[in-house]
Formats: C-alpha cells, sequence, structure tokens
C-alpha cells in the first residue's frame, strides 16, 4: 500500500481517498479531492494554479534544492523485511521531518526578508531621485484644491 | 451528463449517447501529443487508409489531432487561429506529469534498484 500524490495539488493521498481517472492509454491520475479532480477536467494547468506545490516550487515560494528530498521516494523494487532497519527508519522520519520544516521555515523568513530589503532599496531611491518624482505624476500625492476663502473676497471688494 | 435532452429525435446527438461522447474520449491527451511531436520526422509511419475518417485518414494536424477532408480543408486550419495558440502551447515546456506532482511533492526521482539483467 502506497501513500499517492494528487497529480494536481502533490499532496498525499491515503488509501480509500480521493478520485481515480484512467485514461484511455491506461495513464493513471490520481486526484486527493474533488477540487483538484475539476480543476483537471477545467483542463488548468498546475503550474499556472497559485495553490498548487508545482505554482509554489516554480516560482520560489517553496525550498527546491534540499538533502531532505531525497529519502523520499517510489521504490520500485520490494525490500526485504528486516526489523532493525524497519525501526531505524522510522525514529529517522522524526528526524528527517523536523529538519525539513526548520529548512522550509527558514526558507520562507529568508523570502521575506528579500522582499523587505527590495522595497525598501526601492523607496529610498524613488526619495534621493526627485527627477523621477517630477516625472511620474502619479507618485505625488494629488494637489488639493482649495476653495476660494471669504477673507480673498472681502480684500477684492476693498480694492473696489 | 446523464439524460440531459432526453426527446431529441437523432438518438446518437443525445448527451448521454455514449457514441456521441465517444469523440470526447478519443482525443489525444496534452502529454501525448507533445511527446509525439518530439520523435523526428523521419520515424513518422505514412498515415494509415481509414475509411471512417474523413478524408481516409489522410491530412491529419498533429499539433490538434484532428482529420481533414482534403488538403484545402488542412491548410486553412494551419492558417486559424486555435491551430497557432496550440503550436504555441506545444513549442513551450513539456506538460505536468505525475512525475512533477511528485517531485514538486518533495520526493526525490523514482529508485528502480541496480539493474539486474546486463545488456
Amino acid at each position: 500500500m502506497r501513500i499517492e500524490k494528487c497529480w494536481f495539488c502533490s499532496s498525499q493521498i491515503y488509501p480509500g481517498h480521493g478520485i481515480q481517472f484512467v485514461r484511455n492509454d491506461a495513464k493513471i491520475f490520481r486526484f486527493c479531492r474533488s477540487k483538484c479532480h475539476k480543476n483537471f477536467k477545467m483542463k488548468r494547468n498546475p503550474r499556472k494554479v497559485q495553490w498548487t506545490k508545482a505554482y509554489r516550487r516554480l516560482h520560489g515560494k517553496d525550498m527546491t534544492q534540499d538533502s531532505t528530498f531525497e529519502f523520499e521516494r517510489k521504490r520500485n523494487r520490494p525490500e526485504r523485511y528486516d526489523r532493525t532497519l524497519a525501526e531505524n527508519t522510522l525514529k529517522a522520519i522524526k528526524t528527517i521531518d523536523k529538519v525539513r520544516t526548520s529548512r522550509s521555515e527558514s526558507h520562507i523568513k529568508k523570502r521575506e526578508q528579500d522582499r523587505a530589503r527590495k522595497e525598501l532599496e526601492q523607496d529610498i531611491l524613488l526619495v534621493s531621485n526627485t527627477m523621477t518624482l517630477k516625472e511620474d505624476p502619479s507618485l505625488v500625492l494629488p494637489k488639493i484644491k482649495v476653495p476660494k476663502t471669504s477673507n480673498q473676497q472681502e480684500n477684492l471688494a476693498m480694492e473696489e | 451528463m446523464g439524460g440531459k435532452c432526453p426527446h431529441r429525435s437523432v438518438r446518437k446527438r443525445r448527451y448521454s449517447h455514449k457514441t456521441h461522447r465517444r469523440s470526447k474520449f478519443e482525443v489525444k491527451g496534452d502529454d501525448i501529443v507533445y511527446n509525439d511531436l518530439l520523435k523526428p520526422d523521419a520515424n513518422r509511419k505514412p498515415l494509415p487508409l481509414d475509411e471512417d475518417l474523413p478524408g481516409m485518414g489522410q491530412y491529419y494536424c498533429l499539433h490538434c489531432d484532428r482529420y481533414f477532408s482534403n488538403v484545402a480543408v488542412r491548410d486553412e486550419h494551419f492558417k486559424s487561429k486555435r491551430h497557432k495558440k496550440r503550436l504555441k502551447i506545444m513549442l513551450g515546456p513539456a506538460p505536468h506529469t505525475q512525475l512533477d506532482a511528485e517531485l514538486a511533492a518533495g520526493m526525490g526521482m523514482p529508485d528502480n534498484g541496480p539493474k539486474l539483467m546486463s545488456m
């Protein structure tokens, strides 16, 4: 028994969950829930749908290269059962998972910092370069029209 | 889909009629078309004669997986917007596959073990 991955969003599919579509060339498409299945039927590309893992990978939202990705694989060769090996793997899974989550958290933190720094640099550039402010009127606050005060009208009256 | 238009006089054109829907099932998927296009032209076999297909199955568009009745119609199709759109998609990156989904989920490449038979 395997925990499969959803074709569309790459989440896990536990036995008895989701739906499976077999195309007439015997290719299997597995979906974790009706949401993913419907998106597939609409012929959407998972690389262009923002909530999928494929999109997040492609756009640098998630960690892409890491040594922890080397452990989980589709192994198409049966392994001979070995009790100590099984025990050790079970123990290792926990630590690997911990390492991976901490690394992905740090990746996201770094991403946020980079974004903030870039924004700050942009702002500094804008303020220091006064010419750009003059050229582009949309960057400057719109001028507020001050209605004519009664004081001015009085002055006009005095002149007369 | 079932029984959407029950009183239609032409039975075969009912939405629920399987022979009507068959044309939909038999459309090739994007990934198959993409892989077919990758093959070199020299490997391509001449199109087999098929009575059931338009134009005996001789006028075919690889990109759109469609048969045409004659050369003129096919050439007209090559000029169409739909075909050009399709061309653009097929020139782009390879369509999403299950392997891509697994890699995105944080899995490594599949492991088939060492080769047992030495070729």
